[in-house]
């Protein structure tokens, strides 16, 4: 089992070219998994991908930010096969969209290692990175999807009349029938177990963290009331006013949503200016990749189970920030999730962010105000020019109901056990 | 506390379905002179019915589209503050993807309220004991139009069935009661009023956005003051959005699939179990009797049955199954983040809808459609005239359509969109029959109930008809 990496490159655009690009990145949307420019489809470690465009944008200080393209992708580790098979599958793809930016190759100058270095140089780390179910790769989710359909067919034409059969019976006669398909054969045995490697490292930083704050306690217990009352301070007088996105704006972000069962969502804010709201957003993003890795880390984000990855970035010298992510359902239904489920864990980090509705005690109100949060949403959103998923027809609930139908496919059951099993089905 | 709702300014549908008055008929209206029907609408909100009292005779409500609203002269700043959702209208290419009004059910082929057919400013709202009566009301209305500055554009009529859809099931029973009605109900059909009616405090304990106006700009003191208290007078106070869609019923297609589809093995029908297979899409049977109360037959006595929940008695959908068509439009307590509690139902409170629908067309028997070939009547166009109230469309009856109903993967399923008013794929739906040892399952199911018309309306309280009158 290879646990999920994301991958960021942001390379600055090149002045005027901002629409040659959109333009580009129009022909690769008609199709994200085969066009002729970087056909996802084609890269077995890719779970989604997406390109956008960050506009030219004036900071809080009234300094220019320069356009930039902004290239993401969730994939199985590790990074390094994903770069090498870009520049393998996509080379001139990346040519042709690169050639836009800044400090890109001449022509005379490509080679294979070159275009290797330019993506390494512009790539970026993640603030925090939700992964669904840390270690599912995407052979092991579209494997157990073919295994899921494989039982249905056969339920469906074995026309039998199972009422009155008992639940080991029944299942006795799936088992035989995955049995009998040899392309099944990988779905007697559990999906492979993570790494040594990894499984050290993440309890090391599982152990390691607490530790490391318990040796701080001291520290922290003597700045926690300065930082409650900077706090209140900063709450009381930097609230937003609510403002409506323009319809125009949101007539063409819901253009590219609803297609499928799922949704992509991308989003930039600036931070608010000071650094008490830096320093908090930077601690409580390292407190959230925290939350990912070892809490959150398994079909369940808080309460949430629809979201199946999701990311912070912080860019332009800690001036603003990208959020990232995957969903299923639509737009109204994330926001409403977000707002009964999860109001406290994004006010914590987007009450940091300029224009979010007043929070108080950084996990009160703020997304609580339904209309004010939805607003700032739209307002924030950006269009995702291209997005490619994997299994676009799976929801997060389908993924994880696969998983345990395969989990429970060669275990020993009892009667009781078999029927919660059929019962996935 | 609750809001005392101020019934004397409140549309009485909003209230009140009639149902004692059998006879409707609703009167789709483009405005030729916006002042000559500024003039009529001035005098009409005297007529109009209130939620006061329940109208033993006749009834009249009426709603405009944001078209209809704009030709009467509010300053755009204010047009701006109506919902994203009633600006941008129903037919909008992405809003076709996510209520599923595609191929066909496209806007571009409805009869009304699509791109190609002719706009619309408001609906007029006829209600009458019986059709002698209302064609009386509608006459005097009719002959008027010309001096009022109004055009017909289309005059949809009803048809009472007795409280039954076409496809031969009791419907429109359960119904949220709004908070601060006379009108009771178990905590989990209790709503607040702000859910469906501008001004008032929502299942968030907020007030939805709507266009508020300086105190100047009302220099005759026709508008309430905001209650929220923000010196504003409030036009949306009383007021409510109505979605009405024209839902078009393929009967002898649904009783023809579900015939095929439970055809005894020597090839003979076999009547017990359609019916059967048809109640367990719905979630009722043809009584209205829930079958998560009587899964195996049909019970008369339980036929208005409305205080239940589905985790605590039916978790696995073996009762009633997890995706037919009530348990998702309602789904009460079936879901995230944890099915039978409290907090499953605060979430689902965020999501009801106000139905006000009546049938139209012709009824045919369904027995009758099985055994012989064609018969005049079938020829003939059916359906519901869907009718509905909430005061975020997005939130409310959007989601409720998208994130529910139409939805293949609704609450863990796949490809199981509403057996009954889904939008399926091109080779058809499935439907999933939760039982023991193993599911039953429907595929191949096909569309039985298209989108013919529609549009987004609001229906301003008295007072605002006043007001915008008077612009």
């Amino acid at each position: 089992m290879t646990h999920q990496v994301a991958l960021t490159i942001i390379a600055e655009i090149k002045a005027g070219e901002v629409e040659d690009i959109k333009q580009l990145l129009k022909t690769m949307s008609d199709n994200a998994a085969c066009n002729s420019i970087i056909p996802f489809g084609k890269f077995s470690n890719i779970h989604f991908a997406r390109l956008f465009v960050l506009d030219e944008s004036i900071d809080l200080s009234g300094r220019l930010i320069p356009p930039c393209l902004v290239f993401m992708s969730e994939c199985d580790a590790p990074l390094d096969r994903l770069l090498n098979e870009l520049v393998d599958i996509a080379g001139e793809g990346l040519d042709k969209v690169y050639s836009h930016c800044v400090d890109y190759l001449s022509l005379s100058e490509i080679t294979r290692k070159r275009r290797l270095a330019y993506l390494r140089s512009k790539m970026v780390n993640a603030g925090a990175f939700y992964v669904n179910t840390v270690g599912r790769t995407v052979q092991q989710i579209h494997q157990e999807a073919q295994l899921r359909n494989a039982i249905q067919d056969f339920l469906d034409h074995s026309q039998q009349d199972w009422s009155g059969r008992s639940s080991l019976e029944v299942r006795a006669k799936i088992q035989a029938y995955i049995r009998s398909d040899r392309t099944l054969n990988w779905a007697r045995n559990p999906p492979a177990q993570p790494g040594l490697f990894f499984k050290l490292k993440e309890t090391l930083h599982l152990v390691g963290i607490p530790l490391l704050l318990l040796v701080l306690f001291p520290v922290l217990i003597l700045a926690l009331p300065v930082w409650l009352l900077l706090l209140r301070i900063h709450e009381l007088s930097d609230a937003a006013p609510d403002i409506k996105p323009d319809d125009a704006h949101v007539e063409e972000l819901a253009g590219l949503e609803d297609f499928g069962a799922q949704n992509q969502f991308s989003a930039v804010g600036y931070i608010k200016p000071g650094w008490f709201r830096r320093l908090t957003l930077l601690g409580i993003l390292l407190a959230a990749n925290y939350g990912t890795r070892h809490i959150f880390n398994k079909e369940n984000l808080a309460g949430v189970k629809t979201i199946h990855f999701a990311r912070w970035v912080v860019i332009d010298e800690q001036r603003r920030v990208i959020f990232a992510s995957n969903y299923d359902g639509s737009l109204e239904s994330y926001m409403d999730d977000f707002i009964d489920k999860v109001a406290w864990g994004l006010n914590a980090v987007f009450s940091n962010g300029v224009g979010y509705p007043k929070t108080n005690w950084l996990i009160f109100n703020g997304a609580k105000d339904e209309q004010a949060f939805k607003n700032y949403i739209r307002v924030h959103q950006i269009p995702t020019q291209v997005w490619y998923s994997a299994y676009e027809y799976l929801t997060a609930l389908n993924i994880a109901n696969n998983a345990k139908i395969r989990a429970g496919l060669s275990r020993n059951m009892s009667e009781t056990e078999a029927e919660e099993w059929l019962r996935l089905l | 506390m609750a809001d005392t709702l101020e019934l004397q300014d409140i549309q009485g549908l909003i209230i009140r379905g009639y149902g004692n008055l059998k006879a409707a008929c609703y009167i789709l209206l483009e405005i030729s002179s916006p002042r000559l029907a500024k003039i009529w609408l001035s005098t009409l909100a005297n007529t109009i019915t209130t939620g006061q009292v329940r109208p033993d005779e006749k009834a009249l409500n009426v709603a405009f589209t944001y078209a209809g609203i704009k030709k009467l002269g509010l300053e755009s700043a204010i047009l701006a503050m109506f919902s994203n959702e009633f600006i941008t209208g129903i037919a909008t290419p992405h809003r076709s993807l996510l209520l599923g009004d595609i191929e066909e059910s496209s806007p571009l082929r409805w009869i009304w309220g699509g791109p190609n057919a002719r706009p619309i400013d408001m609906v007029l709202m006829m209600f009458a004991v019986n059709d002698h009566e209302l064609s009386d009301i509608y006459d005097a209305y009719a002959k008027s139009y010309a001096d009022n500055g109004l055009l017909e554009v289309l005059k949809l009529d009803t048809v009472d069935l007795g409280g039954k859809e076409h496809f031969g099931f009791h419907d429109g029973i359960s119904q949220p009661v709004l908070e601060g009605s006379p009108r009771t109900a178990i905590s989990m059909n209790t709503i607040k009023a702000g859910e469906f009616l501008l001004g008032y405090l929502n299942e968030y304990g907020l007030y939805t956005d709507r266009p508020m106006l300086k105190p100047a700009m009302d220099p005759k003191g026709f508008l309430p003051h905001d209650s929220s208290g923000s010196g504003n007078v409030d036009l949306g106070r009383n007021g409510s959005y109505l979605v009405f869609r024209q839902l078009r019923q393929d009967v002898r297609g649904f009783w023809q699939f579900l015939d095929g589809a439970t055809k005894n093995p020597d090839g003979s029908s076999n009547p017990t179990t359609r019916l059967k297979r048809a109640s367990q899409m719905v979630g009722r049977w043809p009584s209205g009797a829930p079958l998560l109360k009587t899964p195996n037959q049909d019970d008369p006595r339980l036929a208005d049955a409305n205080d239940f929940a589905y985790y605590q008695t039916d978790p696995y959908g073996f009762n009633c199954p997890i995706g037919a068509h009530v348990r998702r439009a309602n789904p009460r307590d079936s879901l995230d983040p944890e099915p039978g509690s409290e907090q499953s139902i605060a979430v689902g409170k965020r999501h009801r809808i106000l139905r006000r629908g009546r049938e139209y067309g012709p009824p045919v028997d369904p027995a009758e459609l099985l055994s012989v070939k064609k018969t005049t009547a079938e020829d003939q166009d059916r359906g519901l005239h869907f009718l509905c109230l909430n005061a975020n469309i997005s939130r409310q009856f959007e989601f409720i359509q998208h994130t529910w109903v139409n939805n293949p993967h609704f609450n863990g399923l796949y490809d199981d969109a509403d057996p009954i008013i889904g939008t399926h794929h091109l080779d058809g739906g499935t439907f999933t029959i939760q039982a023991k040892p193993v599911r039953k399952r429907f595929t191949g199911l096909p569309r039985f109930v298209s989108v013919v018309g529609g549009a987004y309306f609001f229906m301003p309280g008295i007072r605002a008809i006043r007001y915008l009158a008077s612009l």
